[in-house]
């Protein structure tokens, strides 16, 4: 019952405990009125993403509220009265509020045109059967063949929605797996991994991965393409690694698979513009330094395209999913406070970081990542560590030598995306646990282990990416 | 503008071709098909969908050779393709049995017996066609003189 | 057949002549690249909402997009590798997409969150139920109460949604009507007409009200109470004039009419969540003065509240009219495309506007957008028009005495929203022609005197508010 009214009651309270302490009583020296209201406002963020008492894009929406209420220079009247030296850094509300349209919610945006032109001139269906076909029937490889595939979509449509379509197909077929049968455990839990791991693969892949994009700008800036470099071949032994651990733990008895999808590729012109879109916005993000335009401006194209040719009409803007795009402008709203209001500097320099081991650093901040991420949304988890990584990676020199800034925040965020040990811990586990043919120990056997390997094997990858000093 | 059909399926060419007449206020804003079989209008829909065209109503007889309207109603409703589309039964000869199925099963929208009166023809066929209109999010201004207005009046959200 | 064809080449035609013509062609001296752009995008834009082959909130994302292509700095590479002098001024990239967000698109983005809670925990249908029935049933005053109910309701939502249901709740009882009896016309006409110009009172209540907003700012700012100041005294006296014709000239022969709408006040906690909040909202902004919260960050409070309290749920947010907000910022996109380009600053350079004489250019200024706002939609011809007159009313002196920027932009402003003598000049004017109770000579006749009326009033009131001194430096 208590544990009820908890949900509710401690990102109320504990926050306006912390607005109405003194501003000693943190350990910061020289602690502003506003750098207080941000640190309340990033402790009532990470209650309300933990404890979810209200929907997590509510929880973006309330950040970016009250940051206008209480930190802005239009806030409340009474929020500005202090005198400059004790008030600390007013924030524009016009930065605040562009949140809402950062070029990295354009990149998204750009994102979510191309995944709903694909499903609904059925590009996706198709596509899942023309590459399906060679994997044969053979359960061990028609599970290859489907992870890969899942993966690949996954990197341009969102996991859940790729799941979802999956899983869809997969559905008859695994209706006539013998109950005892752990091949259906086995190609149950294929489709969620391989939807999460194939989601690290591009920047448009999964929302953590646009949060990261915020903090990589400038010399550290890491592009569409030179994103994919590493990201792509991280998945394919991921995915390789997850594909193994499957049929090894869960064999199937069954002797032959047969996935029958049916349909055949749209020819009218507007699905041809599909085609030909999704194609050219795809080699203009790959090869972003030789044109010019950098990936924000190229995601706008298929928008442009798509709603000038009525291939996405105004019933369909409707079913973009706002929420996450919100979710995600909360979390840049939450770093661009903790950064301009000169927060994330002090506190950093207030802790004594420099005495940490760098390594130390990257693994602990990775793992509490993965944690987090195996509890709550990948987002939210994404929202909260990043801003706080960042701001140390910039002023931690230590770093340098193994990578820098960009190590750690590469860390983290594909950290984020590993947590998948529990139906809640991504819609895509959810809906994998929902069709009833996996155990919740099986799914958390297999997700502890991707986890960790997951994790070992980025460090592995940064390691080599800053030998051969592709980065920091 | 986009292509919207409306399909009449009728074993007997006359009564086709009468409810054809009987619609023929619609016939410079929509596509009206005409289907001797419950096959024929299954070819159809497969030949619509490859072009991507939408069918707003499909009006059946039911006592057909092969396969009755209920029958292909039913096969309509649970076609992914044409979720939104609405069905229309016109028939003289169904049993109670048949209607029960065709109102469960095949999800009708409505029910007219032969011989029917055509301005009741017209004003449901209007009904059913601004229902699937706004349903769908086409734009309705483009067809809009065509339109029941009270039943715009009531759907319209925006 | 031809016209079908010049609707779309056109467009794409005299744009790219415009982009291929030499700098020199445009009698405007020192024409940049960048400028020359501008001029391109601006025909097309134009083009695109006059001739519609495109939805127009398409040519709002097209705007940007060859924005962001061609005047950016992270634009195509053979558009940002001319010498400085050549090239002009290019936009900043965040610039540009700030556009999709800029605070007049939240103010709207929070009128949407209240109309939405409104019409979902039935707020609307039960006033309008409330408030109809002290008008008793005399056909007269039953339409006068319709009247002023429609445009309340049309400050904050949507004027077609408002439309819709006030149409909704009229057409049973005005089946009733014998054929011949004009009074249906009077009735049908009187919801679109009072939901036109009901919209004119808040910044909200139109999109046009919205892309105003962008340049009247720093000394020249208007405040949402500012605005309702202006806006309401003008929306009630036009409400009485409209309704003073339309019973002259379709006097319903009926004796009374009753009208039936059914539905209680909901009262549960959500529903006086919403309630509370509306109250709270309307009341912050017109007491924008004293708390210091602006307009746009007082918009984000329902978008909070509802959030969290999932009154607005994830699902509900796909129903906001996003291509409305797209439109809106097509436009605020192009107004920062002529101003910051400095295109806006030549071309008014160029013309010799301070040989006309400035009541002219305010009447004809306006007179220009109340003939547009009759064929075209009105947010289009707003986005056209505003960045223009706005320009221009920043650089002639000789405005001034006649209340300045400001007045010239308000006049023009509130011209957009009087054009109503077509079914295709407004959505609400379309739903109500469909009814089928109005032919198209009653709607013209009614929409021009409204139009010619509307116009009068607004630059008497916006004369007299000069002179007392509230309005113009």
């Amino acid at each position: 019952m208590l544990k009820k009214y908890l949900k509710y009651l401690l990102p109320i309270l504990v926050p306006l405990l912390i607005l109405l302490l003194p501003a000693s009583s943190f350990g910061i020296a020289g602690m502003t009125l506003i750098e207080q209201r941000v640190i309340a406002i990033f402790v009532m963020a990470t209650l309300c993403w933990i404890l979810e008492p209200i929907p997590i894009y509510a929880t973006s929406v309330l950040i970016i509220v009250l940051e206008l209420l209480l930190v802005s220079d239009k806030g409340l009247w009474f929020t500005k009265l202090a005198p400059p030296e004790e008030l600390g850094n007013i924030i524009n509300h016009q930065t605040i509020m562009g949140t809402f349209a950062s070029p990295i919610i354009m990149l998204f945006l750009g994102g979510f045109f191309l995944a709903m032109a694909a499903t609904k001139y059925r590009l996706d269906v198709n596509l899942a059967r023309v590459l399906l076909k060679p994997f044969g029937q053979d359960p061990k490889f028609v599970m290859l063949g489907l992870m890969m595939i899942t993966a690949i979509f996954s990197m341009f449509m969102s996991n859940t929605a790729t799941t979802a379509m999956m899983l869809s197909i997969l559905t008859p077929v695994l209706a006539l797996f013998a109950k005892k049968d752990l091949g259906r455990v086995a190609f149950a839990l294929s489709v969620p991994v391989a939807a999460n791991i194939g989601g690290i693969g591009t920047p448009i892949g999964t929302p953590p991965n646009a949060v990261a994009l915020k903090y990589l700008v400038n010399e550290n800036s890491i592009s569409f393409g030179s994103w994919m470099a590493f990201g792509v071949p991280f998945v394919v032994v991921m995915l390789f690694i997850a594909w193994l651990l499957l049929t090894t733990l869960f064999p199937a008895s069954i002797k032959e698979i047969n996935l029958n999808i049916k349909g055949r590729f749209l020819k009218t012109p507007k699905a041809v513009i599909v085609y030909v879109t999704f194609v050219t916005t795809i080699l203009l993000w790959l090869m972003g330094d030789l044109h010019g335009m950098n990936s924000y401006v190229v995601a706008l194209i298929p928008v442009a395209v798509f709603s000038v040719f009525k291939i996405i009409t105004k019933e369909d803007l409707k079913k973009i999913s706002w929420d996450v795009l919100w979710l995600v402008s909360g979390g840049i709203a939450l770093g661009v406070a903790l950064d301009k209001s000169g927060l994330a500097a002090n506190a950093i320099a207030a802790i004594p970081f420099a005495d940490f081991h760098p390594l130390l650093l990257i693994v602990g901040a990775s793992v509490l990542c993965l944690l987090m991420a195996n509890f709550m949304s990948h987002t939210a988890t994404a929202n909260l560590l990043l801003p706080l990584v960042a701001a140390l990676g910039a002023s931690m020199q230590s770093l340098l030598p193994y990578g820098g800034e960009v190590v750690l925040i590469l860390a983290v965020t594909f950290a984020a995306s590993l947590g998948m040990s529990l139906p809640i811990s991504t819609p895509p586990n959810a809906l994998a646990y929902a069709s009833g043919h996996i155990e919740s120990k099986q799914m958390a056997k297999i997700g502890v282990i991707l986890g960790i390997i997951g994790v070992l094997l980025s460090y592995a990858m940064l390691y080599i990416l800053k030998q051969i000093s592709f980065i920091g | 503008m986009d292509k919207i059909n409306i399909i009449c399926v009728d074993d007997e060419r006359e009564v086709l071709e009468s409810v054809s007449r009987d619609l023929e206020y619609f016939s410079d804003m929509f596509n009206i098909e005409e289907c001797e079989s419950a096959f024929e209008c299954l070819q159809l829909l497969d030949e619509l969908d490859a072009q991507q065209e939408y069918v707003a109503v499909i009006i059946s007889d039911h006592v057909m050779p092969e396969k009755s309207g209920v029958e292909l109603l039913t096969e309509v409703a649970l076609d992914n393709r044409f979720l939104g589309t609405k069905k229309l039964l016109l028939t003289g000869l169904a049993t109670q049995a048949d209607t029960i199925k065709a109102i469960n099963n095949a999800k009708l929208d409505n029910f007219l017996e032969k011989v029917w009166d055509p301005q009741e023809l017209l004003q449901t066929v209007k009904e059913l066609l601004t229902e699937f209109i706004v349903e769908k999010g086409l734009d309705y201004e483009d067809y809009i003189e065509k339109l029941d207005a009270p039943t715009l009046y009531r759907l319209i959200k925006a | 057949m031809t016209k079908i064809y010049l609707r779309y080449s056109l467009p794409v035609l005299l744009p790219l002549i415009i982009l291929l013509l030499p700098s020199n062609s445009f009698g405007i001296e020192g024409l940049t690249f960048v400028e020359q752009r501008v001029i391109a995008i601006f025909v097309m834009a134009a083009l695109c909402w006059v001739l519609e082959p495109i939805p127009i909130y398409a040519t709002s994302v097209l705007i940007i997009v060859f924005e962001l292509l061609l005047i950016s700095d992270n634009g195509l590479w053979f558009a940002t590798n001319s010498q400085a002098e050549l090239q002009g001024q290019l936009l900043a990239q965040s610039t540009i997409m700030a556009t999709f967000a800029s605070p007049i698109i939240m103010l709207f983005l929070g009128g949407f969150f209240l109309a939405m809670a409104a019409t979902k925990y039935r707020l609307d249908v039960n006033l309008a139920r409330v408030l109809l029935r002290p008008f008793g049933h005399s056909p007269k005053y039953v339409m006068l109460g319709i009247m002023m109910i429609t445009a309340v309701f049309s400050m904050f939502m949507s004027n077609t949604a408002t439309t819709a249901m006030m149409l909704s709740i009229l057409t049973p009882v005005l089946a009733l009507f014998p054929k011949e009896d004009l009074g249906k016309v009077a009735f049908a006409l009187s919801v679109p007409v009072a939901a036109n110009i009901g919209g004119i009172a808040t910044p909200i209540g139109t999109p046009p009200n919205a892309v105003a907003l962008k340049y009247l700012v720093d000394e020249y700012s208007v405040s949402f109470a500012q605005w309702m100041a202006i806006g309401v005294p003008f929306v009630v006296v036009m409400l009485l004039i409209a309704w003073l014709l339309l019973n002259y000239l379709f006097p319903a022969a009926r004796k009374e009419i009753i009208l039936d709408i059914e539905g209680k006040f909901l009262k549960t906690p959500k529903a006086f969540l919403v309630y509370g909040t509306f109250v709270a909202t309307i009341l912050l902004w017109l007491l924008g003065g004293v708390h210091g919260m602006s307009s746009y960050v007082v918009a984000m409070i329902p978008v909070a509240v509802f959030s969290t309290f999932n009154i607005i749920s994830k699902e509900d947010l796909k129903n906001i009219s996003w291509d409305v907000l797209w439109l809106v910022s097509g436009g605020i996109a192009l107004g920062v495309a002529l101003d910051k380009s400095g295109l806006a600053a030549n071309a008014v350079n160029a013309i010799p506007f301070d040989s006309f004489h400035p009541l002219l250019l305010i009447i004809g200024a306006s007179m220009l957008c109340l003939l547009m706002a009759n064929f075209m939609s009105n947010t289009a011809t707003a986005n056209l028009l505003l960045p223009l007159v706005a320009a221009l009313g920043a650089s002639m002196h000789s405005l001034i005495p006649y209340g300045g920027h400001v007045v010239l932009i308000l006049a023009v402003t509130f011209s957009a929203s009087l054009g109503m003598s077509l079914p295709v000049s407004t959505p609400p004017n379309a739903l109500a022609y469909a009814s089928g109770y109005i032919k198209n000579t009653q709607m013209l006749k009614v929409g021009a005197i409204i139009g010619c009326i509307g116009l009068l009033i607004t630059f008497s009131m916006l004369f007299l508010l000069n002179q007392l001194g509230l309005v113009g430096v």
